[in-house]
């Protein structure tokens, strides 16, 4: 059977049992609406937000939709039915009116990002970094505000675009994912509750790279934003977004949507990390973490560029995807994705490849430990129009132990002749020989396997932001802890 | 009703009068075979109906096919048709043949003398007659029956076919060439065209070795391309360190829909290759399912599809890896010169307990015109951690630079075009076993590429 070496095993055993470093609950009055879901719920929901009568008919709509569709099951996960009338839709902190500056900030959750290792402040100033904080579903610190409006980029929360930039909102909201588009969205376009707006001027480079740190707080919440970033001709954004949870005993369903718009010669780069509450070894509790991500390349010579470290949550089903609309556009999608105990993760993105000499790049890597199973699924299409499109599809998946899983579903259409499509896949495991060569030169079994695994990843690394990078690798670090030192 | 409601319920509808219509008669006297057909018609009621929803058939327009009135009676008189069997012969091929026309077996046609001791070859029908028992224990070697609508209709309908046997350590010394020739031999008009279904049944024993040649043709006799559905399924096991090398040359009408579902399973040291070649049939399909299950068994899958106008041509291949140190290969190469479509979909599966699995596979495909379309999807599914796996596509089209070397020498485009073409399907042809039949591909290949002349009708691209 398996010749992992003995101590290889037991390093892969310890990462196993690596408990989740920021499983904590932040004691904070909160204003939560009762479980169940029905018309009265949205109601309220888009009530308390002060919404115009089209936000409200929207999500009605939505809702009606969702009604009819069924909950899908094609992807490679397995996880009990979801009860969704034992969520609660609607969850903020309590706010004192009219938030001024951070010192208004509950103490207590300005806290809790410090025990997390990112200090709002801190942040601001070592890092240049505008922070566009949600805890749960509210905004509660938007900084840099001013710094973004000299250079007339608008960074706020969805609920405050909705009241200040109505027409924006109305024009690119649900342009690029349609609450018609799967069961998930729809059920997000009824009951989103905030989210990030960014609207990024003609021929603006964004100052500084823009941030949003989630946490998912109340128990029983599931948390619904919808982000819309929209880069007018010739632009530029860096959009980062990282997600970390507290420890919860039931499962807690995450459905966001992502919606970028790039127009000409615009560009936008999107980078995750996230790191929610994976569920416990027997694989009780974690997040259930189903997000639609989609951007449109309407433009000529438009850039949109997904960078993704997926460490957490008991399951993630996520498709970061372009279209491809505008000739000569580019569509990037990096990822790595670790599952491990009894997470599963069925991520990958489609490239939906329209207008002419468009073309793509996806490399995927997926690290499987425990009992975690990595599943790759993609979309390359390549339409009659795509003269001249070009597509690289690079897909690696390393298995650490014999209990783990690792898949690659990818699903490629041409349909012009000038197209060109490639697409490879591998799986391996940590060979031996790499192992020795390492243990040879004096490195530990851990700091070994660390390199190895980091050096898999670099691909995907080096396109994160800087800030990102090391957090990332830090995060690696702590998620193959035991293994790795 | 809903639209898609309305769908199944044609579909349901289209087997049961297949079903109603065949005068396959069950067999009181072989409880077993009245058992399997009675089990297969069950299951046609209640299996999940087919459609683009579900995943192994969302490329292939399968609901099309309901819309065809096919004929399961087989009314007619085999020794009445009775072609010019020099007309499909290859030349110089020396082999053990078998002709069935229609699915049935024409004997007058087949030349299976002197056979050599341990190998037991013949008709289906024939052995159901004059040997039950051994019949009954070869088709207990597969337990797949009955997977989807299609081979459980083949199990309640198949009324002949071929078996192969071959005793412990025989070694065939020239090939089994079975030949099938395919038309609407339908009497009735109300119907599109004939529905045909045959069995093949392939049992190896230990260290035998055998090759086996199939090949699919249209056999209306005036080479027009007539309808009909033919369906087989495939049943082929192999015992320790046998043995078989399979050619299926699918050569069928361009009317015609062609179903093959093939089921391979594997023991110790066995070794299967295959060398698939697909140039025929309006709809094609063919599904391999490879079921290691023994260790260190060895399994090549080859093919070169080619695909013309109004073609849609499908490979489904599922390779499990449930033995340890197991080895399989899958290559296969499309060349789409018409407006046609083809489909390719090919699956790794390794077990937890495959340990030391090597699997790869490559699917390659050149467009050469607009309009055609490809869809492929690869995938692995591994559980196991000390394994090779990998796979590998490309879609594209001719190198231009290589286009341009041989123009820059004279050669005119089109034959360039040509050129590169053998070239690119040479490697799957080079594979295939017998010389005789490596000709013969091609020169269908060379025959279907000057047919349809890419470069003559403007400019399409290359």
């Amino acid at each position: 059977m398996s010749s992992t070496p003995k101590n290889v095993q037991s390093s892969v055993d310890d990462l196993i049992k690596a408990s989740y470093q920021h499983g904590f609950v932040t004691p904070i009055e909160s204003d939560t609406l009762p479980v169940g879901l029905d018309e009265n719920v949205i109601r309220s929901i888009s009530a308390r937000k002060n919404e115009p009568e089209w936000v409200l008919n929207w999500r009605l709509k939505a809702y009606q939709r969702w009604l009819t569709m069924e909950d899908p099951e094609w992807a490679h996960v397995k996880h009990p039915d979801i009860d969704f009338q034992a969520i609660s839709y609607y969850s903020a902190p309590r706010k004192k009116p009219g938030l001024a500056s951070l010192d208004e900030v509950d103490p207590a959750l300005l806290d809790a990002y410090n025990k997390l290792g990112i200090p709002l402040q801190e942040q601001q100033a070592l890092a240049g970094v505008a922070v566009d904080a949600v805890f749960d579903s509210v905004s509660v610190a938007t900084t840099f505000r001013e710094k973004l409006s000299e250079a007339g980029v608008i960074f706020c929360s969805l609920s405050e675009a909705i009241q200040q930039y109505p027409e924006l909102v109305k024009k690119y909201m649900g342009s690029v994912v349609p609450y018609t588009d799967n069961f998930y969205a729809c059920l997000n376009a009824a009951v989103f509750t905030d989210g990030t707006f960014v609207y990024v001027p003609e021929g603006v480079r964004c100052p500084m790279e823009l941030s949003t740190y989630f946490r998912i707080n109340e128990a029983n919440t599931g948390q619904f934003e919808r982000t819309l970033i929209i880069a007018e001709a010739g632009s530029y954004v860096s959009y980062l977004e990282g997600c970390t949870a507290p420890t919860r005993d039931e499962n807690q369903l995450h459905a966001a949507v992502v919606e970028l718009i790039a127009m000409d010669d615009a560009a936008i780069k999107y980078s995750t990390v996230q790191n929610w509450y994976p569920g416990d070894e027997q694989g009780r509790g974690g997040i259930y973490n189903f997000v639609t991500k989609r951007g449109i390349c309407l433009g000529k010579r438009s850039h949109i560029s997904w960078t993704q470290v997926e460490t957490g949550s008991a399951i993630t089903w996520k498709y970061p995807s372009c279209i491809l609309s505008g000739d000569d556009s580019v569509g990037e999608f990096y990822s790595v994705a670790v599952t491990r105990g009894r997470q599963q993760a069925d991520t990958g993105t489609k490239m939906l490849h329209l207008g002419r000499n468009t073309s793509s790049t996806i490399v995927s890597k997926g690290i499987s430990a425990g009992e975690g199973q990595n599943t790759y699924r993609g979309l390359v299409r390549m339409s009659k129009r795509a003269e001249g499109a070009r597509n690289h599809t690079q897909c690696d998946s390393l298995l650490l132990g014999d209990k783990c899983g690792a898949h690659t579903f990818p699903y490629i259409e041409v349909m012009n002749p000038n197209a060109e499509v490639e697409h490879e896949a591998t799986t391996s495991k940590i060979s031996d020989d790499q192992l020795f060569y390492c243990r040879q030169r004096g490195l530990s079994e851990e700091d070994a396997v660390s390199m190895i695994v980091n050096g898999f990843c670099k691909e995907v690394f080096k396109e994160l932001p800087m800030e990102f990078a090391v957090e990332a690798q830090k995060l690696l670090s702590i998620t193959l802890e035991g293994a790795v030192g | 009703m809903t639209t898609a409601q309305q769908r199944q319920q044609q579909q349901r509808d289209w087997f049961q009068q297949l079903l109603t219509r065949s005068d396959v008669s069950p067999d009181s006297n072989m409880a077993w075979l009245y058992r399997l057909r009675d089990d297969a018609k069950r299951a046609i009621k209640t299996l999940p109906t087919l459609g683009s929803k579900q995943e192994a058939w969302r490329y292939n327009r399968v609901n099309d096919i309901f819309d065809i009135n096919f004929d399961s009676s087989s009314d007619f008189d085999n020794d009445i048709i009775e072609p010019d069997i020099n007309d499909y012969l290859l030349p110089a091929f020396d082999s053990y043949r078998l002709v069935f026309i229609n699915g049935h077996c024409a004997t007058k046609l087949s030349d299976i003398k002197q056979l050599p001791e341990g190998v037991t070859l013949g008709s289906v029908k024939a052995g159901l007659r004059s040997m039950p028992e051994k019949m009954i224990h070869w088709f207990d070697r597969n337990h797949q029956h009955n997977e989807y609508m299609f081979t459980a209709l083949n199990n309640a309908l198949f009324n002949d076919g071929v078996y192969l046997h071959l005793d412990r350590s025989v070694h065939l010394d020239r090939p089994v060439e079975v030949i099938y020739l395919n038309n609407n031999h339908s009497q009735s008009a109300q119907y599109a065209g004939s529905m045909i279904q045959t069995r093949t049944i392939i049992s190896l024993d230990v260290g035998a070795s055998a090759t086996l040649v199939e090949r699919f043709i249209n056999g209306s006799g005036t080479g027009n391309n007539e309808t009909y559905f033919y369906n087989n399924v495939s049943e082929i096991s192999l015992a320790d360190d046998a043995e078989l090398n399979h050619c299926r040359v699918q050569d069928e009408s361009r009317q015609a829909y062609h179903l093959s579902s093939l089921y391979v399973t594997q023991k110790k040291h066995s070794a299967y290759h295959s060398s698939n070649l697909a140039f025929g049939g309006a709809w094609a399909r063919t599904e391999y399912k490879v079921d290691f299950r023994a260790e260190a068994a060895i399994c090549d899958l080859n093919g070169l599809y080619a695909v013309d106008n109004q073609q849609l041509i499908d490979f489904h291949l599922d390779v499990q890896h449930r033995a340890e140190s197991c080895r399989s290969r899958e290559h296969f190469k499309g060349i789409l010169y018409g407006k046609g479509r083809a489909v390719f979909d090919g699956r790794i599966l390794v077990d937890k307990q495959a340990q030391f699995s090597d699997a790869a596979l490559i699917n390659d495909n050149l467009l050469l015109v607009a309009d055609a379309e490809i869809d492929t999807k690869p995938q692995l599914e591994i559980y196991a951690d000390n394994v090779k796996c990998s796979h590998g596509t490309t879609v594209g089209k001719l190198d231009q630079q290589q286009m341009f070397y041989l123009r820059s020498r004279g050669i005119a485009e089109n034959e360039a075009r040509k050129i590169l073409c053998q070239g690119y399907a040479a490697e799957i042809i080079d594979d295939i076993a017998l010389p005789e039949l490596q000709k013969h591909v091609a020169e269908k290949l060379m025959h279907a590429l000057n047919k349809n002349d890419p470069g003559a009708g403007g400019h399409d691209g290359y």
